[in-house]
């Protein structure tokens, strides 16, 4: 391992705001930005938002206190605020159009495969879109950010079947409305 | 984790399958901007926004310049964060207002939040429940069950003397429309009716 440059201060140096953003980004960035983007029409929305988030953990990185709860359960809060916020001032935008999927994960081996799985995330997102806030926010934390219900009511601060009763309640509303 | 009802199984299995990735490189990006000590645009102004603030901040600047209005020696802003009140009509007393000003004279930007971390001010954690610029305005009302709160009297403009009020119109529980301050100085001493202050 190389040394580094005499006279340059490690930029990730322990403790700095650079090493602290990148700890937590390299734990929870995807996940955070997955959230966030199942309830934003662009990748460049879900990009700034994801940067605002971070850049806001670290100003306030003095306030976090571990004994009362997991660095997980505390950037998530920052980041519904954030979204809350966003959302507030953004006029959002009623439809997912296809071009705007080009950050969606696909294992789809084929580009036919990959075609139809953008049409049924674009539909699944459009009809997300017309559930309550509440809804939305529920449904985009557990498959947004990938998070089990346990992580959910974490975040939440619910009991874990209570978030899924609410769960469930919630896709069958989205079921409803994608339905024919 | 228990399963899914069976007839949304199918819906939980598509929408597992959804992930959207960043670029590989946005966590250096980012460590960089951190590292570099860049905050965060104001809450609810993130992307294009910054564009339109800094351009409107240069044509007021070139504005300025052109009317020869003078930029040196005016009093530099003065930020006032009062906590806790209700503002929202929520019922607690969480509620505070975050205002930057000239000392005793214009409102430039305010904010009503939820101090939802109890720190005592606005801090990223908490809920912005109104973000305004300069001028007072009444966002949709959108139904009837408005509510009007008023504090008074306190210095919200760092101007020294307790002489300012503050008029919040939202509805209850947690819906804020308006907020803006006044100053009583030495107007009509009629405590609760602020109409006939100018409005800031």
């Amino acid at each position: 391992m190389s040394s580094p440059v005499r006279g340059t201060p490690p930029q990730d140096a322990p403790g700095t705001p650079a090493a602290l953003c990148r700890g937590w980004y390299e734990a929870y960035g995807a996940a955070i930005y997955s959230y966030l983007r199942f309830h934003l029409p662009s990748p460049a929305q879900a990009e700034d938002l994801t940067a605002d988030v971070f850049l806001r953990a670290v100003r306030a990185a003095g306030r976090f206190d571990p004994e009362r709860g997991a660095a997980r359960a505390w950037l998530f809060q920052i980041a519904r605020n954030a979204l809350r916020d966003y959302l507030r001032h953004e006029r959002r935008h009623p439809h997912v159009s296809l071009g705007v999927l080009d950050d969606l994960r696909s294992e789809a081996p084929s580009p036919e495969e990959r075609l139809l799985w953008k049409e049924e995330v674009g539909r699944l997102l459009t009809a997300l879109s017309r559930l309550t806030a509440a809804d939305q926010e529920l449904i985009g934390l557990r498959y947004g950010s990938g998070l089990d219900t346990l992580e959910v009511a974490e975040i939440l601060g619910l009991r874990e079947p209570a978030v899924r009763t609410r769960l469930w309640r919630a896709l069958g509303r989205l079921r409803r409305v994608l339905a024919p | 984790m228990s399963e899914p009802p069976d007839d949304l199984r199918d819906l939980d299995r598509r929408l597992r399958g959804i992930r959207f990735e960043p670029p590989t490189s946005f966590g250096a990006e980012l460590a960089g901007r951190a590292a570099r000590g860049e905050s965060p645009p104001p809450a609810g102004r993130t992307g294009p926004h910054r564009a339109l603030l800094v351009t409107a901040a240069l044509a007021a600047g070139i504005a300025a310049v052109a009317l020869g209005v003078p930029l040196v020696g005016r009093s530099k802003p003065v930020t006032i964060d009062r906590c806790c009140y209700d503002l929202d009509g929520g019922g607690a007393q969480d509620d505070g207002v975050r205002i930057v000003a000239r000392r005793d004279a214009e409102v430039r930007r305010l904010w009503v939040y939820e101090d939802t971390d109890r720190s005592g001010d606005l801090t990223p954690e908490d809920i912005v429940r109104l973000e305004r610029g300069a001028d007072p305005s009444l966002a949709e009302a959108g139904g009837g069950g408005l509510v009007t709160i008023q504090r008074c009297c306190l210095d919200f403009d760092g101007g020294g003397p307790d002489d300012d009020g503050l008029l919040v119109v939202g509805v209850p529980p947690d819906r804020v429309l308006m907020a803006a301050i006044y100053e009583r100085g030495d107007g009509p001493r009629r405590a609760g009716r602020p109409s006939h202050f100018r409005l800031r």
